[in-house]
């Protein structure tokens, strides 16, 4: 079969010297794409990977998947970003975030796999690529920008007009190819500009990569912009099974919106596509605006999650964005909160730590003459002066945003109040200073994978199910769509794991061998399909389907390995996929290692251990009586010494010595990583 | 208003107006005024002006329920060339993600105008009405790329595109020429951007749709998408 998916460069560019080097593909299309390769190229380019974030040395990559700017539903449009992160805490780890829109098609029809970045800059730089052509141009003219002045700036410099609708051929003949689309420009904004830790880097209205603090890393290396354009094609292996898969997946999988299968029973309750899919639903809380709004999504998707709004605000927002603040009794204030924090180029999980500084205001610990003094005004909470003023002072490192720009971690150490407050989960950051997102004490994939991680994991494929399935149908009255028992055989059946016991999260359930065979799963899967193989994690996996009626089989595993097969012409099974992840997770396991990571670090805050839960928590458990159950799960911790041992065993099963968590040359081996254990090994780092 | 019923030309178009003039006039941005709704299966045009059948279907796409994926432009150059391109698609999506609803999105598509400019404009008679179907198409062996076609459709951007890979001009088909597709395509068959859609957004049409300029006047917005609180009308 033809070849296809990966249009055969990657872009090196070194800004301290100006160079730039082309990489073929082909040396790394064993990792698969995005992350994995990120990961290789890290490896292979930075010799000291214990620098920190904001070193010159530190590579960071931006990195499309082989069905970027392809046809494959829902994995055509993110853009996986890797490098040591700043805004984690005590250590930066080596890190990924990702963002969705069209950057990453764009960079592919420019003939660009991915761009990975090293050195910095003189002065304040940006990339512009137009098919072939890649220049480094003064960036004196946008530095100062928010981002985004800053594109619209850009789409007029490589264009000549900012508003492109009409062809626009490029390189002055007509077989360089024509366009009516606009340069895809990711950058950053003043936020990363000042190295504020949790600055973003943001595309097109609303696609941000925020957590890790990128946008910081960017802006330390002077950096303020990558634009792409082109024309050219990537190449698609079987392009009538591609579009055949395409229908079938709209068909099966999709909401139909003139005749949905599902439909919420209260019209409004945007969480309802958490089910059915239905376009739009990506703010969660927003149902569309009485002055109108349509679904807005990123390249090739078959859902479409985010919307375009009557007022213009918070265009392509979804989820947290949209939650930043929403204190304001007018919606267009909370909106507009929103596109502020976009364009001030800020990570909203980080900076929506203004509701524990309400906190701080309410109990007398903060405000003007304070302990912590800050004369932002808290007493005008709920007023766009009070979120307008707290963004900017972030952004620009005024008064007590200077703190606030190193994260609220770091910002809560320099208080004093970190261990205090992480202790009572009045700042609940359960792990390496991350917003806690579900809770740690029940949803535990979730936070085992992030604390054997480098971050807060971000990945919705089960939790959608086990959590937001019987809470949304709770919130409409309506009984869960399938039963607790169902719903984990058809986990454990579409993950191929086969213990369903994986995803009971009694109080022993989260300690079982079966729960960390499903923890171990989630890792290998999100590195490989989600992380590398770039499928949207809002779409995939699909474990479970509500919308055909009775016939609940999810498409995972089969279609995932179908569509990169119709995609590459590779042969590709699932289990040969699922081990290319365990690879990536071995190897950005053993920088991490190299990096400091020991079993020591890895403890959540205390909150976690000692403060019961309090409110509801839908998530299925076998009860005493082996009957599987939707429970609410109140009153749980997580045990200390229980989860001791679950580290013990989960490293076991990596292949990791239980005694430092270290990976062993035997594992890494047995993964093709020999020369990984080499530099551990180098380092006194091995796992024996 | 021409009489478009009985195939009566339109009286504006009387003697004194070119072929050429006329077509620009009508085929073009004038067609607005011309038509709505009816089935028309020809026209007949002035003294020795040939008449050209009309087109058998046409793509209605109502960029309100438009989620601005792109996917009907991948699909499109997907079908047509085997590759995933969406400058080399023959439907395209613009946006300006900083724009207010309903102006962030644009969808454009071929109109297959009833005095379609592009066919006026070939030479070598590369650019046709087919002779089964009516649809403004593309023979590729007799196109020999002077891009006369290109420039002549009166609307921005052209719905007539210089295929840049393989050389020759390029126009929506409604999906007559798919070799990449196991689906058969065309005004009798299915359209690859209409199959693809999300939201089905895009509809096949046989019938000349009612139009002003701009586009056509299209709401493909039922009741359920009512449901989702998106406006209906």
């Amino acid at each position: 079969m033809a070849q296809g998916g990966y249009v055969g460069k990657i872009l090196y560019v070194n800004l301290t010297d100006g160079t730039t080097e082309i990489i073929p593909t082909a040396d790394y299309e064993q990792w698969g794409g995005g992350h994995g390769i990120g990961s290789a190229l890290f490896f292979d380019r930075v010799k000291d990977k214990t620098v920190d974030g904001f070193h010159p040395d530190n590579l960071i990559t931006f990195m499309t998947g082989p069905m970027s700017g392809t046809l494959a539903p829902s994995a055509s449009g993110r853009t996986e970003i890797t490098g040591i992160g700043v805004t984690q805490y005590p250590v930066g780890w080596f890190t990924r975030s990702n963002f969705g829109g069209r950057f990453a098609g764009m960079l592919k029809f420019a003939g660009f796999d991915g761009i990975s970045i090293q050195g910095k800059a003189e002065k304040p730089v940006w990339i512009n690529i137009v098919n072939d052509s890649v220049t480094i141009e003064d960036a004196a003219g946008l530095w100062g920008l928010n981002t985004h002045e800053t594109q619209e700036e850009i789409w007029d410099i490589v264009t000549g007009q900012p508003d492109v609708r009409e062809w626009w051929g490029i390189g002055g003949s007509r077989d360089g190819g024509r366009t009516t689309q606009k340069p895809a420009v990711v950058t950053i904004g003043p936020a990363g500009e000042n190295l504020a830790r949790n600055a973003c880097v943001l595309h097109d209205s609303g696609n941000g990569g925020g957590q890790c603090g990128f946008g910081a890393v960017m802006g330390s290396k002077n950096l303020k912009a990558i634009s792409a354009i082109g024309t050219g094609s990537v190449p698609v292996a079987d392009p009538a099974a591609l579009m055949e898969l395409r229908t079938e997946i709209k068909e099966r999988f999709g909401f139909n919106p003139d005749a949905p299968s599902l439909e919420t029973p209260v019209p409004g309750v945007q969480l309802y596509g958490i089910l059915n899919a239905q376009p739009g639903y990506g703010t969660l809380l927003w149902p569309p605006m009485a002055e109108g709004a349509q679904p807005q999504g990123c390249m090739g998707c078959f859902k479409n999650c985010r919307m375009n709004h009557a007022n213009g605000y918070a265009n392509g927002d979804i989820c947290v964005e949209g939650l930043y603040w929403m204190a304001s009794s007018d919606q267009n204030e909370n909106m507009a909160a929103t596109t502020l924090l976009d364009q001030m180029g800020l990570n909203v999980y980080d900076v929506m730590a203004h509701s524990y500084m309400l906190e701080l205001y309410k109990q007398g610990i903060l405000g003007p003459g304070k302990e912590i003094d800050t004369d932002l005004p808290f007493d005008k909470y709920d007023t766009y002066e009070f979120i307008e003023s707290y963004t900017k002072a972030i952004a620009y490192r005024e008064g007590i945003g200077d703190d606030l720009a190193e994260g609220i971690t770091r910002a809560a150490v320099k208080w004093g109040r970190y261990e205090q407050d992480t202790a009572t989960g009045l700042l609940n950051r359960p792990q390496w200073g991350f917003m806690e997102h579900y809770d740690p004490r029940l949803e535990v994939e979730w936070s085992y994978g992030s604390l054997f991680g480098d971050r807060d994991i971000n990945e919705h494929g089960v939790n959608w199910h086990v959590h937001w399935m019987p809470l949304v149908t709770a919130a409409v009255g309506q009984d869960p769509l399938v039963s607790a028992e169902e719903l984990v055989n058809l986990i454990a059946e579409s993950t191929g794991v086969g213990d369903p016991d994986g995803w009971d999260y009694s109080v022993d359930g989260i300690y079982s061998d079966a729960k960390l065979k499903a923890v171990s799963w989630h890792r290998h899967y999100s590195r490989f399909f989600i992380q590398s193989a770039l499928f949207c994690d809002w779409a995939w996996p699909m474990l479970v389907n509500y919308n055909a009626g009775d016939d609940h089989t999810g498409a995972t595993p089969d279609y995932e390995i179908r569509l990169l097969n119709a995609v590459t012409g590779k042969d590709f099974t699932y289990e040969q996929a699922m081990e290319i992840g365990r690879r990536i997770w071995n190897i950005d396991r053993a920088i991490w290692v190299l990096q400091g990571r020991h079993r020591d670090m890895e403890v959540f805050q205390g909150y976690v251990y000692d403060v019961p839960t309090a409110a509801p928590y839908f998530l299925p458990i076998k009860n005493a009586e082996g009957e599987w159950v939707f429970d609410i799960n109140v009153g749980r911790t997580l045990d200390r010494e229980r989860f001791e041992d679950v580290k013990s065993r989960f490293y076991e099963l990596e292949g990791w010595d239980p005694a430092t968590g270290w990976p062993t040359r035997d594992a890494l081996a047995a993964l093709d990583l020999a020369f990984v254990a080499d530099e551990l090994e180098a380092d006194g780092k091995l796992g024996s | 208003m021409a009489d478009t019923e009985n195939g009566k030309a339109p009286e504006q178009a009387a003697a004194g107006v070119s072929r050429r003039q006329f077509l620009t006039g009508i085929g073009g941005l004038g067609v607005g005024a011309l038509l709505g709704g009816v089935f028309v299966n020809g026209f007949l045009l002035p003294e020795e002006v040939v008449a050209i059948p009309a087109s058998d279907g046409y793509l209605l796409v109502d960029t309100k329920k438009c989620g601005g994926c792109e996917s009907c432009m991948l699909a499109c150059s997907l079908v047509h060339t085997g590759r995933s391109n969406i400058n080399l698609s023959r439907i395209q999506v613009t946006q300006n993600p900083f724009n207010a609803y309903p102006n962030v999105v644009d969808v454009v598509q071929c109109r297959q105008c009833p005095y379609p400019s592009c066919v006026d404009a070939c030479p070598t008679g590369a650019m046709h009405a087919d002779a089964e179907t009516g649809v403004r198409m593309v023979d590729e062996a007799k196109c020999i790329g002077c891009e006369r076609c290109v420039n002549a459709c009166p609307f921005t951007p052209s719905r007539v595109q210089w295929n840049y890979e393989d050389g020759h001009a390029q126009k929506c088909d409604l999906c007559a020429n798919t070799p990449y597709w196991n689906e058969e395509g065309g005004a009798d068959g299915k359209q690859a951007c209409v199959a693809v859609c999300p939201h089905n957004a895009i509809s096949f049409t046989p019938r000349i749709p009612v139009q002003t300029d701009d586009g056509y006047q299209v709401n493909l917005r039922n009741a359920h998408w009512g449901n989702l609180m998106y406006p209906t009308t």
